[in-house]
């Protein structure tokens, strides 16, 4: 019934170079509101520049991407970024129930107090990932995966309407994994997009309905299980792909 | 206690230079605390250098009130050249800060060294005239002051995400260029605030050590911040006075700038080990539970 809906999501031709080099060529594809799709690709595949591109901080060289409706740089105020949790500073004097009203910090303004329903969004949000009774700890205190669920918070926090995550579950554990791949389909059922860029073939099956297999050119996008063809992944992934077991593939990083 | 921690300050020139090291030190701790959280301690360095020859040439031009304007200017063209610098890397950032606080701090001695009184002049550029602040010179931080924690008030939350997670803050929609620019024109305004007070060497120490003290005694940065203020304050008020006092009692000549910066690192060390202490102390707790 949601067939005739506005893509969240509309990439058409999209290329992007640093200087003379091509990082991204002739990317094309299509998200559906509560849909999720998978940036599948080895690393320097250009995974994280199309996610900056999609933010509009990155500039295009030719083709046009088109969400929610606007621009990129229009459609900030409903897109949620998740960055990988390891980049951030353990040290860091902050609570994690400040990190995760960092995501309301656009309703809230610049100088007005939170409101009770920030706070409220806040901590529905960390209850969300599992962790409501960590709001007081030192966010550099938590575990890995611990500290990637307080950065999704902090992105559901922010009621989104595309979220965009980079490398979600690298060096992450089981438990955090599976808060977070809950949490996430709890967005989608809510209508979000979501785009995942990650290097887990397993991952990506058990996300997202949709892959965008790249390596700098587009070597495939759509259905998870269509699209991720033995051959699709070995043309992607250059010699290191490996096949097992008939149709399983194992990607083994060089 | 009296006789050292507020008696000497019922001399007018005494009670001037208290009350200026006091607002500094507020000033100074506030803003260190956003050094420390940005990791500028570094390019602040720079900075107290870059800002020596805009000292040299303001007095130069226009003797002891021309060292605010001609510090000014040369920590408005800091600010701005670092900025740029740290966007456009085609140098490493370090490298790049080396060497223009060399060449800027090298400008400022062979300036200072065609002067007569050479070594008087540089000696108060260098450590600053903490005893002579005059009441306009007051006024003046005392301005700084409050417009610096006036934008800090109001630029709180993008800072604090710029800080933590540039490309989240970017992705938010804050402008990381103005921001970077802020942050830096603030720091500048701030050396250049404190170095007619305690010059160019001994402001990097104000700056720096209380929002480390602080950090060191606190991981919530609400408390942080107040902490590093009142250290910087107090710190100030015990270096004033027992220069003050040793040099009148005890024959003992201190440098009321040195002093202070001593206090100071007393103060650093005193945190450092209050704060393992309190780790160990937490640790054995959660052990215990």
């Amino acid at each position: 019934m949601d067939t005739i809906a506005e893509p969240a999501l509309d990439l058409d031709e999209v290329t992007v170079a640093y200087g003379a080099a091509l990082a991204l060529e002739n990317i094309d594809g299509m998200v559906a509101p509560g849909e999720a799709v998978a940036l599948i690709g080895p690393n320097g595949a250009g995974k994280s520049t199309l996610i900056k591109t999609i933010l509009g901080l990155i500039p295009l060289s030719s083709g046009r991407i088109t969400v929610l409706g606007t621009t990129p740089a229009q459609a900030r105020r409903d897109v949620a970024y998740v960055p990988q949790a390891d980049t951030l500073d353990p040290e860091f004097p902050i609570s994690v129930g400040q990190v995760v009203l960092m995501g309301r910090y656009r309703r809230i303004g610049w100088v007005r107090r939170p409101k009770a329903a920030d706070k409220q969004a806040a901590h529905d949000a960390l209850e969300q990932v599992g962790l409501a009774d960590r709001a007081k700890h030192r966010f550099g205190t938590l575990s890995g995966g611990q500290r990637q669920r307080v950065l999704l918070a902090r992105a559901i926090a922010a009621g989104p309407r595309l979220l965009l995550l980079d490398e979600p579950f690298n060096g992450v554990d089981a438990v955090s994994e599976q808060a977070l791949l809950d949490a996430i389909a709890a967005l989608k059922e809510d209508g979000a997009a979501v785009v995942v860029a990650t290097h887990d073939l397993a991952l990506a099956h058990l996300a997202c309905e949709e892959v965008c297999l790249l390596n700098r050119c587009q070597y495939g996008f759509g259905p998870t299980q269509a699209t991720l063809t033995p051959d699709r992944l070995r043309a992607a992934y250059g010699g290191h792909a490996l096949e097992l077991r008939g149709d399983r593939v194992i990607v083994a990083h060089a | 206690m009296y006789q050292i921690f507020i008696e000497p300050f019922t001399y007018p020139f005494m009670a001037r230079a208290l009350a200026e090291l006091l607002i500094l030190g507020v000033l100074a701790g506030t803003v260190g605390v956003l050094i420390l959280l940005r990791r500028l301690a570094f390019m602040t360095d720079a900075l107290t250098h870059t800002v020596f020859p805009g000292v040299v040439i303001g007095y130069l031009l226009s003797g002891e009130g021309g060292i605010f304007w001609g510090a000014l200017a040369a920590g408005a063209a800091t600010a701005v050249l670092l900025t740029l610098l740290t966007r456009h890397r085609a140098v490493t950032e370090d490298t790049a800060l080396a060497v223009i606080l060399t060449t800027f701090f090298a400008i400022g001695v062979v300036l200072v060294s065609r002067e007569s009184g050479y070594t008087t002049d540089l000696t108060a550029f260098l450590f600053g005239r903490i005893l002579t602040v005059t009441p306009q010179q007051l006024t003046q931080t005392l301005v700084i002051t409050v417009l610096v924690i006036a934008a800090l008030l109001v630029l709180r939350r993008p800072l604090l995400t710029r800080s933590f997670d540039p490309y989240g803050a970017q992705a938010a929609g804050y402008h990381i260029g103005l921001l970077d620019l802020t942050t830096n024109a603030i720091v500048a305004l701030v050396v250049v605030a404190s170095v007619r007070a305690v010059g160019t060497v001994l402001v990097i120490a104000l700056l720096i050590v209380p929002a480390a003290a602080a950090r060191a005694v606190s991981d919530r940065l609400a408390l942080i911040i107040p902490v590093a203020a009142a250290f910087g304050a107090l710190a100030g008020w015990a270096g004033l006075a027992i220069s003050y006092d040793a040099s009148l009692h005890h024959g003992l000549r201190l440098a009321s700038g040195g002093t202070v910066v001593l206090v100071l690192i007393a103060c650093y060390l005193g945190a450092l080990a209050a704060g393992t202490v309190r780790r160990r102390l937490l640790r054995t707790v959660v052990k215990a539970a």
